[in-house]
């Protein structure tokens, strides 16, 4: 087809003073390609944009060079302005002859702007249009976990109309509530009950996901569960697995080896404090008590926030003398500053110490023995009770999981890199979720909003069971694609996977749905088989010979 | 609940009510975003880039995206410079009106071109380009500095506008509009650090807040000391001022990790320069965060307690008299600058929104969630909290609590199902 390039030139006002915008549309005119010159002063305005509009259908335009300000300012605008006239949004090319141009050099710069220009024509020669088009989706949704987190996403999915799947590697549903458990008066039964009951849900427990192929949208799953693997079809996947609590006595190894009591009868979890509360009346009231907190890991919000509400309850239920051994409070979470004063004025007392206490043995009692940083000196405490401090630890199926999903995991080895892009619930995977501690230390407000947040995301990918996609923005040409699997490797959003050709040989292919046109597969790929629409190698080496 | 309308307003354009309105835009809901100033973004769109030869994750360049995207979002209706004035009805049928009260320059006509600024006759200029994050990039007229404002005809930059962009005079506008729900997220007040008078802000010229900091870090891109200009070579972060004291009975959960980021930026820019941070307990949660500080907590010194008073010494130092705590005694040290790690505060209008709208505060002056069982609804059926309104947050957090509201809108709007099941005893 005949390029018939408009070309858009904007003095930004009249402000361009150093540009001679009559010589660069006298330059442009006799460009082969181009149509028209336009010259305005207000490109960026309604106005402007309506005579671009009827510039484009009376002459019959099919491709847009726009000079004018930076494009970080005027592309997206620009784009949609051009598909309001009928033409594909792609078919646009700007140059900037403003800040790179203009504001950039002190006197005449009319040479520059012509030759920047130039380059845009050049480019907006060999430019395709890249169609947006519109791909079915699953509404059904993988939940992996059985905890408060997943089953309330469950439920909340469910009641949108969407179809889902529990999956739960443990016998039963709800078992790894313990997340939240261990706060006094909790309660996760009545959750359970619920989804068991939803039409919408389905729930496998002892199963596991064995393999995950496809896109957001059209994952196919296969679980395995009693032996037998099924395959299935989703939309989405909700990672909720939780975390595994395991107690920290102290971290010098001194110590934990001195005394082995954990577990036994007067060191105990926060859920068998919570428990021992629950029936006050059938134990022994302990005189003393102590909790250790922020030793064996910096990240305890959680932990820090049931030490401090159990420490009130203990205060309230026993009316116990308590200690709490911490090395800082962290406070970090909402309410958690009102309950630490709380927990002061009702005479909790709070030992800051600079390193773990060192825990030992006699008569029965546990004593605590630190260094009070208040006091100055080194302080130990005879204990009835000791509530040790709770880590969390990715739950032990998470690397294997995040490994069948494509999806990396912190240094920590929860789910979630720490990667500043990645929202709260998101995975560097479209269509993958993550929500509550199995991405990391949380607490039960956070967790809610997480839980909210993966919901409404779902919806908003999923209710209408359609997405529009840009169809072969970054396309694999299978001609010389050889399958050597470097693009696989390298793709940090698992958006590309082998299929078979009509030759029976297989060849890499990109998911519209999964791509995030980062374009590393493009750069890396040894047989230049992979193209980026918009910078297509042509299209720069075009530009680089348009200049004079 | 029969809901009258599916449109919703959102009110505040920090970047939780932008993730609020992003995600009920996505949902195909028309929403009206409201902000009261003329760019939108709030606090965090000014927020600078504080990575070292790495990422540091402050998250302040995910910001800039989320505006771009909700500006350009054709279910996203933005009324900047705009506030709401009545509410009438109820959740699923509200009646809102706002005031628009345009500003002299007219963001529909402005282009940036700098016109107005060559010809006005006042120095510094009265009318000038808006900070570099500014969405939309509408030029800014200050009414303390230009001559028609003190009386004078002067319509130089009137005159100068290809536009007509600029007019002095214009007339507020009242709009009523038809909503189904209400999300505020209003932000936040950075606390005075004058309350705290003994720390010398504002009156000496190097003790600063973290938000200006954050502000010369944005324009400058490095630490200079604001009375010669000069690199400092010892610093001194003060933190919780106005957190965790009388007045303000919380954590605001950002201040300690931008201290250490900063503090880190610090030694990468000139490992000479002296880092000292006072502290109360380090806020050190969160993912990532306990490596940055294992990273940093030999050449960044940090010392338990905070300090209670600040004098300038004769030589021009600042002399920082503080209470050491892990050597029981009271010390004094001089330092070239003072950062003042000033916290979240609620805003000092939010009791006339309150009023308007009807929802309740917390006693700390945020505003208050209706249960304590994680739902972001107010007091007022169909009002929903989202961001650091109804409390201190960062950035990921911030976002996290806005499409949280979304998602309890869309629940209410589509009558179907309800918050996430749960409660807990404390």
């Amino acid at each position: 087809m005949e390029v018939r390039a408009g070309v858009f030139l904007c003095n930004c006002g009249g402000a361009l003073k150093n540009i001679d915008f009559d010589a660069v549309a006298s330059e442009m005119a006799g460009i082969p390609g181009v149509a028209s010159v336009h010259v305005s002063s207000d490109l960026c305005l309604a106005p402007a944009r309506d005579r671009m509009i009827s510039c484009i259908r009376e002459e019959n335009l099919n491709r847009v060079v726009v000079a004018a300000c930076s494009p970080e300012l005027t592309e997206y605008p620009l784009r949609r302005t051009v598909q309001s006239a009928g033409l594909n949004g792609h078919m646009l090319s700007m140059a900037n002859i403003r800040e790179q141009c203009s504001w950039a050099h002190e006197g005449d710069v009319t040479g520059k702007a012509v030759e920047l220009v130039k380059m845009a024509i050049s480019r907006a020669r060999l430019l395709q249009p890249v169609e947006e088009v519109e791909v079915g989706v699953e509404r059904s949704v993988l939940v992996v976990g059985g905890g408060f987190a997943a089953v309330n996403v469950g439920l909340l999915l469910a009641a949108a109309g969407l179809r889902i799947t529990l999956v739960e590697s443990t016998g039963t549903s709800g078992s790894d509530g313990q997340e939240l458990g261990s706060i006094h008066g909790f309660d996760i039964g009545s959750l359970v009950t619920a989804a068991e009951r939803d039409q919408n849900i389905e729930v496998l427990t002892s199963a596991r996901v064995v393999t995950v192929e496809g896109a957001i949208g059209d994952f196919t799953v296969t679980i395995s569960r009693e032996g037998k693997n099924m395959a299935r079809k989703y939309g989405a996947i909700v990672l909720a697995t939780g975390s595994r609590i395991e107690l920290a006595l102290a971290t010098d190894s001194d110590s934990s080896a001195e005394y082995q009591g954990i577990g036994g009868t007067n060191v105990v979890s926060q859920d068998q404090l919570v428990e021992r509360l629950s029936r006050p009346a059938s134990g022994v009231k302990p005189a003393t008590l102590a909790f250790m907190v922020d030793f064996a890991d910096e990240s305890t919000r959680f932990s820090t926030l049931a030490t401090l509400g159990n420490a009130l309850a203990v205060r309230k239920v026993w009316d116990s003398e308590v200690y709490v051994f911490c090395r800082d409070v962290k406070v970090d979470s909402q309410g958690a500053e009102r309950l630490y004063r709380e927990a002061r004025d009702r005479g909790v007392v709070f030992v800051k110490c600079p390193a773990a206490p060192r825990i030992t043995s006699d008569n029965g009692r546990v004593m605590v023995e630190a260094k009070d940083v208040l006091l100055g000196e080194d302080i130990t405490v005879a204990c009835d009770l000791l509530v040790a401090e709770a880590v969390l630890y990715p739950d032990p199926a998470t690397a294997a999981l995040g490994s069948v999903l494509g999806v990396r995991l912190d240094e920590k080895g929860f789910y979630q890199e720490n990667n500043v892009h990645l929202y709260p619930v998101a995975s560097e995977r479209k269509g993958v979720f993550f929500v509550g501690t199995c991405r990391g230390q949380s607490d039960v407000g956070r967790v809610m909003n997480d839980i909210s947040s993966v919901v409404i995301n779902i919806k908003d990918l999923l209710s209408s069971g359609k997405i529009m996609v840009e169809s072969e923005r970054v396309k694999v040409d299978s001609e010389k694609c050889v399958a050597c699997l470097t693009c696989i490797r390298v793709c940090p959003h698992a958006a590309i996977e082998l299929r078979g050709t009509e030759g029976g040989k297989e060849k890499a292919v990109v998911s519209d749905l999964g791509c995030h046109a980062c374009g590393i597969c493009v750069a890396i790929c040894p047989a230049k088989a992979i193209e980026f629409q918009d910078y297509r190698d042509d299209q720069i080496l075009a530009q680089i010979e348009a200049v004079g | 609940m029969k809901s009258a309308s599916r449109d919703v307003l959102v009110i505040g354009s920090g970047i939780s009510g932008i993730s609020s309105a992003l995600e009920l835009a996505k949902a195909g809901i028309t929403v009206h975003l409201v902000e009261k100033e003329v760019a939108v973004g709030g606090h965090s769109a000014s927020f600078c880039c504080k990575a070292t030869d790495v990422c540091v994750r402050c998250s302040a360049c995910v910001v800039p995206e989320k505006i771009r995207e909700a500006v350009l979002h054709p279910e996203i209706r933005l009324h900047t410079s705009s506030t709401v004035r009545k509410l009438a009805g109820k959740g699923g049928d509200f009646r809102v009106e706002i005031v628009h009260q345009p500003g002299p320059v007219d963001p529909e006509k402005c282009i940036a071109c700098g016109l107005c600024t060559e010809v006005c006759p006042v120095d510094p200029k009265a009318i000038h380009a808006p900070p570099v994050e500014a969405t939309p990039f509408t030029y800014v007229l200050d009414q303390g500095l230009c001559l028609r404002f003190k009386g004078e005809k002067c319509v130089l930059c009137r005159e100068s506008c290809p536009t007509t962009a600029v007019e002095f005079e214009r007339k507020a506008k009242a709009v009523e509009l038809s909503v189904g729900a209400i999300i505020v997220a209003t932000g936040f007040d950075v606390v005075d650090a004058r309350e705290r008078g003994s720390l010398g802000y504002g009156r000496y010229p190097n003790v600063m807040t973290g938000l200006d900091l954050e502000r010369l870090f944005a324009r400058e891109g490095r630490l200079i000391l604001p009375c010669n200009g000069q690199p400092p070579r010892s610093v001194a972060f003060i933190q919780c001022v106005g957190s965790r004291d009388r007045r303000h009975g919380y954590c605001s959960h950002v201040c300690c990790k931008y201290a250490m980021k900063f503090g880190g930026l610090l030694k990468y820019q000139n490992p000479d320069t002296q880092v000292t941070i006072f502290y109360i307990d380090l806020q050190t949660a969160g993912k990532g965060f306990a490596r940055f500080y294992e990273e940093y907590k030999d050449s960044i010194r940090f010392v338990r307690g905070v300090p209670v008073e600040i004098s300038e010494a004769a030589s021009g130092e600042l002399e920082v008299k503080f209470e050491d705590i892990s050597l029981t005694r009271v010390s004094r040290d001089r330092f070239d600058l003072v950062v003042l790690s000033v916290g979240i505060a609620p805003r000092k209008d939010a009791w006339d929104l309150a009023k308007v709208l009807g929802i309740n505060m917390a006693d700390d002056g945020f505003f208050a969630a209706a249960e304590s069982n994680g739902s972001n609804e107010a007091s007022v059926k169909g009002i929903f909290l989202a961001g650091t309104c109804q409390g201190p947050r960062d950035i990921p957090d911030a976002v996290d609590h806005g499409m949280a509201a979304a998602s309890e809108v869309l629940q209410l709007l589509d009558r179907v199902g309800a918050r996430p099941a749960g409660s807990w005893g404390y």
